[in-house]
């Protein structure tokens, strides 16, 4: 098997995405740790200096999280203790938790998303749907870096010709705009350049095919169908009730039987494999490192 | 998000209409009554995203000329690049101003267009998440609105800068409702106003700089627009 | 390949009252490499617009314009990519942001399946050496890449004419070479039909089978090279934007054969005139006194962990000198101007403006009726909708402006051509009356004529006792122009000395007049030197 990262980018995002989804919108103890998990194990392996970073950030959301429910949600059976004529429930702490823990999730799963959907990939995930608003990102993508360039370009230019005064904040602002208003122009004013240069290329003579540089091979292939198995049983055993639970007025689990075990042990896989699966690669090359 | 391969038009187009007329509603009324009763978060997120795959539809089935698709990627481009422009001073950011001028001068697609993409682009730079479409509709719709009313905002100043408010509120609005849906699986009232009153100081500066921004970008940018689209014949 | 033939065109943009081309014809044979002169404003753009008729500009046309034997009106859509064109500016001309997108752009609007889209681009990546840039960010790219990837990107489509619109005019001279190489090779290798309209001539011209001529909106002269070039005379304003040999050969007023490169220009002056006197009176007027501005020994890097820019830079210019700094792609010469200018500071040694160090200026006081700067790209300067906006904004007083600029108040700035847009942005940075007066490549991209204008109202200002300090790839034009040159390679001053003596010892860095009369006669830096002792050494048979 391959990482996600190498994979095909359509595999990686929908088995991203659906990692990250099923434990956002089903509110279940287990598969809310499982995610955790998982999020943090792959977010280690594939950038340890990020995840030193953002896991203690995330522990932070999730006790905050954790604290506030309490604060503001009063139903509940067990009451801990009362606060300003309010009970605080034993309850109201554990769904706290599982917000917290749903929310730092997929905060961490979108944080590994980002270092791996690069915004070539992105556009090659919805390409095939949406060809026309992707080649308006991909113009807009390649103009962003030109502008903030030309931007610069222009401070200097007013700068030098003292028009642009920077003594404090209004003229500053002032300033500001009046760069910003002369970007505005110049892009704006070229851009028909663009678009004369893209009519020249043929664009808008007949149905555009698309090009990419990622092939969709057998690995892919596989890969997006085991997600697809895991995460359709996973669903399956939610939809079901096999994994419901109660918070309140009593914090109860569904035991679940067979069919709620198979739906864990699907979504733990489906959790899982993407930091495993770049771990594995991780030791298959300084395996070949080794031998080199 | 959008992980529907539309490749054929009539399937573009049967969606155009099932998606507003059929599965908006169902949706609604799945969640609202039905088995799904209680997942608020997930509900507002897949209308959001209907409603974002049903714009785009809408969108990707008309043929559009490069002039125009050009004029739409590089004000999408300036919004996002005017967040660089106006970086040495805190909290002030164009991007809705440049949706709301766009979709004035240009149109309420482009100003839709315009906002959703500016939101999916800065979120590149500043970090992707399950508020992505939120964010995209919001903007999107900021720039959508501003379109259909582009006769009396073009007109009058102070109704551009009630937009201004109005818009700066709006976006608070509908992200906290997000926000708060999303951590507490429904829209508690206490929990709504605490988050409203925390982002209140951002909506404050949000506003103001929306307001200053309309009124000291919105006449010239809307010059050189106008002129640009008579170069460009659009 | 295409073949172009034009039968008594003639244009008319709405609203305009004269026609911008009036009868045209002629043909263009496939396999032809033809180059398309005439001054701003002759209707060369019109033309080549006319020839692709995707980007045909709107009015009233006549006459018939066919491809191969089709009249365009006739191609069917499909065959857009039958034609490739190619514009000035590198930067625009991209579309998205990937070098291998870009590649595959063409062919993704031809509708192409995947698999020959993947068979054509890494062909074409391969011949124009781009595989080792295949993945990069198109922003990444130099100029000289970016314009490369263009053409690639338009041949990938496989046109059997190529339409270049002054594409080398905003590139370093090495990159336009290296660009006008490549088209001289798909020309040659693979018969590619070209029509070319470029400004700086030197290497396109003896490149081309054919010169066109337009003038006014008239086609005077079909011709090859050498016989067209001869047909010049009494055309001044086309003759300044010839190869330097026959600039050489109309400035002596010579007849017969006109040579066109280097080495003809080299035949030429030993097979016709003598050397008796090898050189002229050196003229020994001495530098002025007042010193405008200083680099002593000034250290620059963008950042800590970067290398130096600028290695111990010294320099000095003079009130009522024009100082040429020359010297290639990242030697520092823009950023010695951006510390002049006060941008950026030296991290050791000083920079002094009029015997102050820059940083001692506070506030404004450095850009009033001081020191001013001409950016490289003019249109950083633009901000109002009309060229009376832009000056009164700036404080210029629009009834005494240094040069007249009256047929230009109402036009908006990005409606005029390049080299009147450099003028404005001149008037522009003249509005503070600066004593010090900083600019960066001020001839890129303009033509002969608007070029003779910065020439002259430089030299009018040298004359008021401004100091010009220009950094510019240009040889020819700071030849012309400068009092002193400097040769800036490594963030140091490599030489520096006054023109005639400048040029005559570099062998390489050097003008065309130069290179011609190099071992016959000495101290050449101009054409007009050059013609100066053919004449007084007389020989013409």
């Amino acid at each position: 098997m391959i990482s996600l990262r190498e994979a095909n980018p359509f595999a990686a995002f929908l088995w991203l995405m659906l990692a990250a989804g099923i434990a956002m919108f089903c509110l279940n103890p287990v598969l809310l740790a499982l995610s955790l998990a998982g999020s943090a194990l792959y977010l280690a392996v594939r950038n340890p200096l990020a995840a030193r970073r953002a896991l203690p950030l995330y522990l932070a959301l999730f006790a905050l999280s954790a604290l506030i429910n309490p604060l503001f949600a009063h139903n509940g059976a067990t009451p801990l203790f009362v606060l300003n004529h309010n009970p605080v429930t034993l309850e109201a702490l554990f769904y706290g938790m599982a917000m917290g823990g749903m929310i730092a999730s997929s905060l961490c799963w979108f944080r590994s998303f980002q270092e791996i959907m690069t915004s070539d990939k992105l556009l090659y995930v919805f390409g095939s749907a949406l060809p026309k608003l992707t080649l308006i990102l991909s113009i807009a993508l390649r103009y962003i870096p030109l502008l903030r360039d030309q931007a610069k370009r222009v401070r200097d230019a007013q700068r030098a010709l003292g028009l642009f005064r920077e003594e404090n904040l209004i003229d500053r602002l002032r300033g500001e705009a009046r760069v910003f208003s002369v970007l505005v122009t110049w892009a704006l004013e070229n851009g028909i350049i663009t678009a004369d240069s893209m009519a020249a290329r043929g664009y808008g003579t007949g149905r555009r095919t698309r090009y990419a540089l990622f092939r969709f091979r057998g690995r892919d292939a596989a890969l997006c169908m085991i997600c697809l198995a895991l995460a359709s049983v996973a669903i399956a055993a939610a939809a079901s009730g096999a994994l419901r639970c109660d918070f309140y007025p009593r914090f109860r689990l569904n035991g679940g039987g067979a069919l709620g075990a198979v739906g864990y042990a699907c979504y733990a896989l489906l959790a899982f494999a993407p930091g495993i699966l770049e771990w594995e690669e991780n030791l298959r090359w300084r395996a070949l490192r080794s031998r080199i | 998000m959008k992980l529907l391969v539309i490749r054929s038009a009539r399937l573009r187009r049967a969606l155009g209409i099932a998606i507003p007329f059929a599965l908006i509603p169902a949706a609604v009324l799945w969640f609202a009554l039905g088995p799904g009763r209680g997942h608020f978060a997930l509900s507002s997120m897949l209308v959001a995203l209907m409603a974002l795959v049903l714009f785009s539809c809408g969108f990707e089935r008309r043929k559009t000329g490069a002039r125009r698709l050009i004029l739409v990627a590089v004000m999408t481009a300036l919004s996002v690049a005017g967040r660089f422009v106006f970086s040495a001073i805190p909290a002030f950011k164009p991007i809705t101003a440049m949706v709301v001028i766009t979709a004035i001068h240009i149109g309420p697609e482009a100003g839709f267009l315009t906002g959703a993409l500016s939101a999916l682009i800065s979120n590149f730079y500043f970090g992707q998440g399950p508020w992505t479409p939120f964010q995209m509709l919001s903007w999107g719709l900021l720039g959508l609105f501003a379109g259909l009313l582009s006769r009396p905002l073009k007109r009058s100043r102070l109704l551009l800068s009630l937009y201004g408010v109005f818009a700066g509120a709006a976006y608070s609005l509908v992200m906290d409702v997000w926000t708060v849906v999303w951590y507490n699986g429904a829209l508690d009232p206490a929990l709504y106003a605490a988050a409203l009153a925390a982002a209140l100081p951002y909506t404050a500066v949000y506003a103001v700089s929306n307001v200053i921004f309309l009124n000291l970008l919105g006449r010239p940018f809307g010059e050189k627009l106008d002129r640009v689209k008579i170069k460009y014949g659009v | 390949m295409e073949s172009i033939a034009v039968q008594n065109l003639s244009f008319r943009y709405p609203d305009a009252p004269e026609p911008t081309l009036r009868d045209v014809s002629f043909r263009v044979e496939a396999g032809d490499f033809v180059v398309l002169i005439g001054e701003t404003g002759s209707g060369k753009s019109t033309l080549m617009r006319l020839l692709k008729r995707e980007l045909a500009p709107l009015g009233e046309r006549s006459g018939e314009i066919s491809l191969s034997g089709t009249p365009i009106e006739e191609l069917r859509d499909a065959d857009a990519c039958r034609v490739g064109y190619v514009a000035q500016r590198p930067e625009q001309q991209i579309v998205t942001d990937k070098v291998w997108h870009e590649l595959a752009f063409a062919l993704e609007n031809m509708g192409l399946p995947q698999a020959s889209i993947r068979r054509r681009v890494a062909e074409m990546a391969s011949y124009f050496g781009i595989a080792d840039w295949f993945e990069r960010d198109t922003h990444s790219l130099s100029g000289g890449q970016k314009q490369l990837l263009n053409l690639a990107s338009v041949m990938v489509a496989q046109p059997g004419l190529l339409l270049l619109d002054e594409p080398a005019s905003q590139l370093d001279p090495i990159a336009a070479g290296d660009f006008l190489n490549t088209v001289k090779k798909l020309n040659r290798e693979m018969g590619l039909t070209v029509l070319l309209i470029e400004h700086r001539l030197e290497e396109a011209l003896p490149m081309a089978d054919r010169v066109l001529v337009l003038e006014s909106g008239a086609l005077t002269l079909d011709l090859p090279p050498e016989a067209a070039c001869e047909r010049l005379r009494g055309h001044p304003a086309l003759i300044d934007a010839m190869p330097g040999a026959v600039r050489l050969f109309h400035a002596a007023g010579a007849r017969g054969r006109c040579p066109v490169t280097v080495r003809e220009g080299r035949r030429f002056l030993r097979e016709r005139y003598k050397n008796d006197i090898r050189a002229l009176d050196a003229s020994s007027a001495p530098r002025p006194e007042a010193r405008a501005l200083e680099f002593r020994s000034a250290y620059f890097r963008y950042g800590r962990e970067q290398a130096d820019v600028l290695r111990g830079l010294d320099l000095d210019v003079r009130a009522g000198e024009i100082f040429c700094l020359l010297g290639p792609n990242g030697s520092g010469k823009s950023t010695a101007l951006k510390l002049a200018a006060g941008l950026a500071r030296p991290y050791s040694g000083e920079v002094r403006v009029f015997g102050r160090r820059v940083r001692d200026y506070k506030g404004q006081s450095l850009y009033r009726e001081c020191v001013s700067m001409l950016p490289q790209d003019a249109q950083t300067v633009f901000l109002k909708s009309t060229v009376r906006d832009e000056l009164r904004e700036a404080g210029a007083e629009l009834s005494a402006l240094p040069y007249p600029l009256a047929h230009l108040m109402d036009r908006h700035p990005y409606d005029l051509s390049g080299g009147e847009q450099q003028l404005v942005a001149l008037a522009k940075a003249l509005a503070t009356k600066p004593k010090l007066l900083l600019l960066d490549e001020p001839t890129k991209g303009i033509d002969p004529h608007a070029k003779r204008k910065v020439l002259e109202v430089l030299r009018a200002l040298r004359d008021d006792g401004v100091a010009i300090l220009i950094v510019t790839h240009d040889v020819e034009f700071a030849a012309r122009c400068a009092d002193r040159c400097a040769l800036i390679f490594r963030g140091e001053i490599a030489s520096s000395d006054a023109p005639e003596r400048f040029f005559d010892e570099n062998s390489f860095y050097t003008t065309a007049a130069n290179r011609i009369c190099r071992g016959w006669y000495d101290g050449v830096a101009t054409v007009e030197d050059a013609a100066e002792l053919c004449r007084r050494n007389g020989g013409e048979t």
